[in-house]
């Protein structure tokens, strides 16, 4: 843990030497995450609910899963660019180092710019905890926190599994931003409000649903299970095979480097 | 003149060696289209009156944006004219007896319609063998078709003039992250391709109709969809040509600007 802060303290320093540069694109981070916002607002200014979810129930759930993104591009950025790392033949060097591989490979980059996206999505958060019709308790609070744990364990998960693919195609291809981006975009609304075939998929293949559906409904009190508030806990074992694939794409790793 | 086209020729066929990438493109195309018409029937379904856009015309809408996604979108860059200007070689170019910003606007505008071409019909023709409620239809007046294709090469020279002024101005900032980056998420939403423009704000759509923006993507669209009258699409056409001349000249004069005190980087 102690050597992941000296990497952070190195990037930091890294970052902050261009300042205006630094500044400039923090801001710009902060617009990208702004369209998305956007979209939500304009469309409630429409329609008054979506399948009886309302905006702060939306908004929450957007955070939710935006903050998960934004945490993970934020802290775990290295793995978000392992196709980089492949193509210039660094990933080597990091295989000559006496560390676990996937420990270096968080480390590897930090990218404080998306930082901002992380404060941006905790103020939307914010915004929607303030108004949301909630009856706040225990439970509640803990499903919340709960669920933004399991928010980011998924994208961590899907990282780690689309870096493996890179070992097969070498080059990230657009499919992966399929799964990423689309899952990202789509998971933004609690995904009951989806046909059943898209809830399926959710639910067993990608579970974006045990992070923002089914934990959701227990915490706004449309269900009383409250099993519901310990499901967002089961993405960690959605973490099992992505480590495994991972694993089993590096013993076929063969350097493609220069 | 024949230098230029040659330009946009060499951009063009090179463009379309990329087929494994374009299938990679079609499929991405095809899942967000389908995804976003998945909340736009989620918020239908939950019923409200006096909406802007039919859900039909919005369906419509919604796969044509993404069929001709590659063309129309507001925050492309072009990776070889910025690493160019950030690392020097833009010099080689400065050799050339042509005129940069037509070499530019040339480069840039054979790149995109080589992606584009090899999405459109694909993702056009899947479209329309969907199932009910996703289907595309391209049910259309002659009249509509018509004016909607003279807007539609209009709106290809304006995304032309608009985005190779984002790399005029990269000469200045030599960043193509800070200032540049505002502008193109900016130009994406007020282009119409985040939400679609009648469901904005009125007073939003009151300033975007003085703005370049909407003229790219959502002025051709909707006016071939039938969400804008043909009388109000010949007023806009007249638009879209003053905003041609508008950024076209402002982009060559800055160029020059830039030129005169070009600072080479690197070595």
């Amino acid at each position: 843990m102690s050597l992941y802060f000296k990497y952070f303290k190195v990037h930091l320093k890294s970052e902050l030497e261009y300042k205006t540069s630094f500044i400039l694109s923090f801001i710009a981070q902060l617009f990208t995450l702004f369209s998305y916002y956007f979209t939500i607002i304009c469309l409630f200014n429409q329609f008054s609910n979506i399948k009886g979810f309302t905006m702060y129930d939306v908004l929450l759930t957007f955070g939710i899963i935006q903050f998960g993104f934004a945490f993970c591009e934020t802290f775990f950025r290295g793995i978000d660019k392992f196709d980089t790392l492949i193509i210039e033949g660094n990933f080597d060097r990091l295989l000559l180092r006496p560390r676990n591989i996937l420990f270096q490979l968080f480390c590897d980059k930090l990218s404080l710019i998306k930082a901002s996206k992380v404060i941006e999505t905790i103020i939307v958060l914010i915004i929607a905890i303030l108004n949301i019709e909630v009856n706040w308790n225990g439970y509640r609070i803990m499903t919340l926190i709960f669920m933004l744990f399991s928010a980011i364990i998924i994208f961590l998960a899907i990282l780690i599994a689309s870096a493996s693919y890179c070992f097969l195609t070498i080059k990230g291809l657009e499919v992966r931003n399929v799964l990423t981006d689309g899952c990202k975009d789509m998971a933004q609304y609690p995904i009951g409000i989806f046909k059943k075939g898209f809830i399926n998929f959710f639910t067993f293949i990608v579970p974006m649903g045990l992070v923002n559906y089914y934990p959701f409904l227990f915490l706004l009190g449309k269900s009383n299970n409250k099993l519901l508030c310990f499901c967002p806990l089961l993405t960690i074992l959605y973490l099992i095979p992505a480590i495994w694939l991972f694993y089993r794409g590096l013993k076929r790793y063969s350097s493609i480097g220069s | 003149m024949r230098s230029y086209l040659s330009y946009f020729k060499l951009k063009f066929i090179t463009g379309l060696q990329y087929r494994a990438a374009a299938l990679a493109g079609m499929s991405t195309q095809l899942f967000f289209g389908f995804m976003y018409i998945s909340i736009y029937i989620a918020f239908y379904e939950s019923g409200s009156s006096n909406l802007p856009m039919k859900l039909d015309e919005l369906i419509n809408y919604i796969w044509i944006t993404q069929s001709f996604f590659m063309l129309i979108y507001a925050w492309y860059k072009d990776e070889e004219i910025i690493n160019m200007i950030k690392n020097g070689n833009i010099a080689y170019e400065l050799l050339k007896p042509q005129d940069l910003y037509l070499m530019w606007l040339h480069k840039i505008l054979g790149e995109r319609l080589s992606q584009t071409i090899l999405r459109v019909l694909p993702v056009i023709l899947i479209a329309l063998i969907l199932p009910k409620p996703y289907t595309l239809s391209l049910k259309t007046t002659l009249p509509a078709l018509t004016i909607s294709l003279i807007a539609l090469l209009l709106a290809i020279l304006l995304m032309g003039v608009l985005v190779t002024l984002y790399h005029v101005i990269c000469m200045f900032t030599l960043d193509e992250k800070g200032i540049i980056a505002i502008i193109m998420v900016a130009a994406d939403i007020l282009s119409g391709l985040v939400v679609p423009i009648p469901f904005f704000p009125k007073y939003l759509q009151n300033i975007n109709n003085f703005l370049p923006f909407r003229y790219i993507s959502d002025f051709p669209i909707r006016l071939y969809i039938g969400n804008i009258p043909l009388s109000e699409g010949i007023i806009s056409i007249i638009v879209q040509i003053v905003w041609i001349i508008i950024l076209f000249a402002l982009g060559k004069i800055l160029a020059n600007i830039a030129i005169k005190k070009a600072t080479i980087q690197g070595g």
